[in-house]
This record gives C-alpha cells, structure tokens and sequence, in this order.
C-alpha cells in the first residue's frame, strides 16, 4: 500500500500543495490596501510544483524499477523514466508560469488567488496525461489539464480580447477531445482492451478480422487528429494564436511549455506503444507519412505566418506552433531510430520549455501597467531603458532559433541528426530551412530592441520591475547556458528516459 | 426476449455524432456549439457502452461511460461560464462576431 503511494508520490506532492493552498487561500483575512494574494500563492505555487520535480527527480535516482508500487498503478498511470522525465519538465514549467505570474498579474490588476490552485491542478492534470497508460486516465489527465486552462485563457474578466480566446480555445479544444474519445471508443470496439499497451497486442496479433481492421483505421485517424489539435499541428492551429494572445502572458507561457509538452508526451506513447507496430509503422502503410505531412504543414505555415505578424505574442505563438512543427520531424524519425528520436524529442522538449518560458517572462517585463509590450513597435529603444531585460530577450530568443552556444542549438542538432539518421534527409532540410526563415522574425525582435528608437510622441511602454519575474529568468537563462554549453549529460538522461518507455 | 443486434447502437451512435460535428461546423451560435459538443460526448457513450456486449469479460467500456458523464459535466459548467462572460463583454452569442482577435 506504501509502496504504491511512494510510486504516485510527485502527482501527490503537486495535487496536496494545490489543495493546501487553495484552502488557504480560501480562508485567508485579507485587509485592504494590503499585499494581494499573488504574494503568498506565487512563492507557494512555485515550492509546491519545484517540490514536485525535487520528488520525480529523486525517484528517478532509486529507479522506478525498483517501486513495488509502481505496478500497482499500471496500466492506468505507467511510472517509468518517460513518465518521471515529463513529470520534472512539467512541473519546471508550472513553477516558471507561477513565478511570471507572482510579476504579472499584481502588475495589471488582476490580482486573484483562484489563477494559482487553476496552474497547480492544470499542472497535475499533464502529469496525468503523461503518465496515462490508458485510454481512460488519458481523457480524464487530458480534461483536467484542459478545464483549468480554459479558465486560464479567460483570467482576464474585463477584456473582450480573453473572453474570445478562451471561447475558441474551449470550443475547438472540447471538439477535438470529442474526436479524441469517439477515435477511443473504437479502438476499444475493435480490440476490447482500453489499455494502449493491450490495444497494441490487438493491433499487432493480426487477428482482427476485417471490419475491425477498418474501425482501428478510422480510430486511429480520429485519435491522431485530437492529438494534433492539442500539440498545435498545422491545419488543427487555428486556435493557437488566438488562445494565446488572449490568455495572461503567464498562462500563455504555460501553455507554450507545460500543455505542449504533455501532448507531446501522449502522442510519443500513444503511436509508440498502441500505433506502434511493424506494419503501421512502415512509410506505405502507417501513421509516419500522415505526421511527416502535419510536420511540413506545421512548420512552413507557422514560419511563414510567423514572419507577419505585429504583435510579439502572436509571433511567439506561431513559433511555438513551428517547434510543435520541428518535433514531429524527430515523431517520424521514431519509425527508424527509435532511441534516439525519442530521446531528442525529450531533449528538445526540456530546452523548448527553459527558452519559451523565458521569453515570455523577458516579454512581460518589457512592458507594464496601461500598457503591455505587444507589438514590435512597443519594444523600440527597449535594449537603452530596460538592459536586463532586452538581454534576457535576446538570448532566449538566440537559443529558440537555435544559436550556438545555446540549448535551442543542441535541441535543434539532434533533431536533425535523428532526421538524418533515419533516412528522412528531405525532412531535415525542411527543418533547416524553416529554421532559416524563423530567424528573420526572431532577428527583428532584436533589431527594434537595440537598433530602433520609439517613434517620437508615441506611447512608451514603460518596463516594469517585479523580484519573481527576474528570479524565473535567472532559471531560465541558467538552464539555456547548461544545455547549451553540456548537452551531452542532459542527453544521455533524455535517452535513458525515451528507452524506458518501450 | 431478443435483444437489440449491437450494429444498430453503433449505427445510431455515428448518426447523432455526426449530427453533433456537422451541427458544431456549421452552426454559429455559441449555446449550439456547446449542445452540439454534449451530443458528440453522449453519441460517444453510447459507443462505449454497444461495444461493452461485444467485450463482456470486463465492464471496461461501461466505466468508461461514467468517466466521460462526469467530465462532460464539468466541461459543461467551465463551458458555459466562458460563454457567459462572453456575453457580458460583447452582448451577443454568436460565434461570428467573436472576430476582435483577427490579425
């Protein structure tokens, strides 16, 4: 019975300081004119989750081969090194978001308690979902990271802007979980077993007969279209920019990062161990050309819409959309190298996080109360009023477009070299080019922070100055310049935590 | 007593999900697309719940179908209350006029 609570102990940690917190809150004497909630929750927020990570970190040292408990949990909840590695950068994530948010939302008077218990039970829901070994706790891990999102995005009451991206993101977010669910009913229909390691022996036994056959197929093509609109995939994006220019710059950072990842982690176990065999896997018949098509979809239309916009929020959400793009080249490279791909995916995942989240937060501090930093034009001049944080930009900017001797360079690398490795040389170049065509917006960032001056007369948005908001870009940053200048450490732990999962 | 042939369920169940997509597709008010969502989940249950009689060694589908009640009640009440703060700002429900957000 310990054993297994030991197994479950960091969704534990993070889902007990959550509901601690919330009570807390809930019966917490505020008086007027004092500091508001974000003081508190912020720093416990970010304890909580950074506990949870602590907790995965140090199962991850003792070997969750060596839990008893973690059979007792299978196949609902797989605790593997997959799962323990999605669980350290998910919970990184949430902690980062908590700590913008401690800057943020006092910053634009939108100092509720209620955003943190929604990131801490969001956070877990993902945690879930990365650990879902089964059709079930998938959905119900899926909906639990959703539900609080969906609030997230709509934080802001009073702004028309949130409402609309929260009613798209619930809207088409809620549709493609429908497809989700409709595409599990039928592999349930087909096979009988709602385990995905269950569905995988069905699939792979060779012993439905023909109608089943046809209703796994369909399945499947539902199945991977709900995984798609959830990592954001081109044509299933259209919510993305939307969701988040609406949603707090915390919220959207954590849904850049942490809802991202999670889908990603779920997508890599549902294809490897449901999708996963000989003959769904080989380029005539199976899933990798229907991935290797989203994957060039996702990252030419991204990068090239990307290049358009005027708004930076809108600009880094189609470039999380074109990293979404970036990854699923490594998902197709799994069908021939599966270790490795994984292991870069892994890789790219954890560096994705560090710079996104940074970004962002350099985002945040550029602009404050009345007015937010969100076009090109408000950041002009940022770099001679504002050095921190026009530094801090610039180089989480550098490592998202894959400068060395940044994370986002290493990330990028060994995408490609599993791209290369597995026979997919087209892909890759795909992948370089794009990331060609991503620097110019990147670049430009960079070029109004330090080489433009605001147009005289117009409104400067004043930088604004918070302790959390610099603490989280100083893990960010440290965490860049780590992957970026010893990659090979951080690796060689992707790979171990991508062999574990098959 | 002969019971009703499982196919017809599932061809049932296809039907009312595909009144819900094609309802969520071309529809442009706001409560519509949140019914047409909970007609899509509830077509869903009914499929968990057919096949469950094709698989009856274990009640894995019928369980299944209550998870999916539950969250698709909560799903309805985050639902709803993001449309009505909606409504609050913009003083409409139609999905078309949600358009401040276009580039």
């Amino acid at each position: 019975m310990s054993s297994f609570l030991v197994a479950l102990a960091p969704l534990l940690v993070v889902g007990l300081g959550g509901l601690l917190l919330m009570l807390g809150e809930a019966f917490a004497h505020r008086e007027r004119g004092g500091s508001g909630p974000s003081a508190d929750l912020a720093i416990g927020s970010f304890v909580t989750l950074a506990a949870g990570a602590v907790v995965a970190f140090s199962l991850w040292l003792v070997g969750p081969e060596n839990l008893g408990g973690a059979a007792g949990v299978a196949p609902f909840l797989i605790i593997d090194r997959f799962t323990l590695f999605f669980d350290i950068v998910l919970c990184v994530g949430g902690a980062l978001a908590a700590l913008l948010a401690g800057g943020y939302l006092p910053e634009h008077k939108l100092d509720r308690g209620e955003f943190y218990p929604l990131l801490i039970f969001s956070t877990l829901g993902a945690m879930v979902l990365a650990s879902a070994g089964d059709l079930l706790s998938l959905f119900i891990g899926l909906e639990t990271m959703s539900l609080g999102v969906y609030a997230l995005v709509g934080f802001r009451r009073g702004s028309a802007r949130s409402a609309e991206g929260a009613v798209k993101y619930f809207l088409l977010g809620s549709f493609a979980a429908a497809l989700l669910l409709y595409g599990g009913a039928m592999l349930y229909g087909a096979t009988g077993h709602t385990d995905l390691a269950g569905i995988g022996a069905a699939l792979r036994g060779g012993t439905l007969t023909g109608a089943d056959y046809g209703l796994a197929i369909v399945a499947m093509v539902l199945v991977l279209a709900g995984l798609a609109f959830k990592v954001s995939a081109v044509p299933f994006h259209m919510w993305t920019p939307d969701a988040y220019e609406g949603a707090p710059t915390p919220a959207t950072s954590f849904m850049a990062v942490a809802v991202k990842s999670a889908a990603f982690a779920t997508l890599l176990r549902v294809l490897v161990s449901a999708f996963g065999d000989p003959a769904s896997m080989s380029w005539g018949t199976g899933w990798p050309p229907v991935v290797a098509l989203l994957a060039v979809m996702t990252m030419t239309v991204a990068n090239l819409v990307a290049g358009r916009q005027e708004s930076v929020k809108r600009m880094l959400a189609y470039s999380s959309i074109a990293h979404a793009g970036y990854l699923l080249v490594a998902v197709v490279a799994l069908m021939t190298q599966p270790g490795i791909a994984q292991g870069s995916i892994l890789f790219y995942l954890l560096a994705y996080t560090v710079s996104t989240a940074g970004a962002f937060g350099a985002l945040i501090l550029c602009g404050s109360r009345g007015k937010e930093a969100v076009s090109y034009e408000d950041l002009a001049g940022i770099g001679h009023r504002h050095p921190v944080a026009a530094a801090a930009f610039a180089l989480f900017l550098l490592s998202l477009t894959g400068v060395p001797p940044t994370a986002g360079f290493f990330a990028k690398l060994y995408v490609v070299r599993a791209a290369i490795g597995g026979g997919f040389l087209p892909l890759a170049i795909l992948l370089l080019l794009n990331s060609v065509v991503a620097a110019y917006y990147y670049l430009r960032v960079l070029v109004y922070m330090y080489m433009r001056e605001p147009a005289p007369g117009a409104p400067v948005a004043a930088p604004m100055r918070s302790g959390y908001v610099t603490a989280a870009l100083l893990i960010c940053a440290a965490g860049v310049m780590l992957l970026g200048l010893w990659p090979t450490r951080s690796l060689e732990l992707a790979i171990d935590a991508a062999l574990a999962a098959r | 007593m002969s019971a009703v042939p499982v196919p017809y369920f599932l061809v049932l169940a296809a039907v009312l999900f595909l009144i819900g997509a094609g309802g969520f597709l071309l529809r442009r008010n706001l409560l519509v697309l949140l019914m047409s969502i909970e007609l899509m989940l509830n077509a869903v249950n009914l499929t968990l719940v057919a096949f469950n009689r094709l698989h009856p060694q274990s009640h894995g589908g019928q369980i299944f179908a209550f998870f999916v009640v539950a969250v698709a009640a909560a799903e309805a009440a985050v639902g709803l209350a993001i449309v009505l703060s909606f409504f609050r700002l913009r003083n409409t429900v139609r999905a078309d006029e949600a358009n401040t957000l276009k580039n």
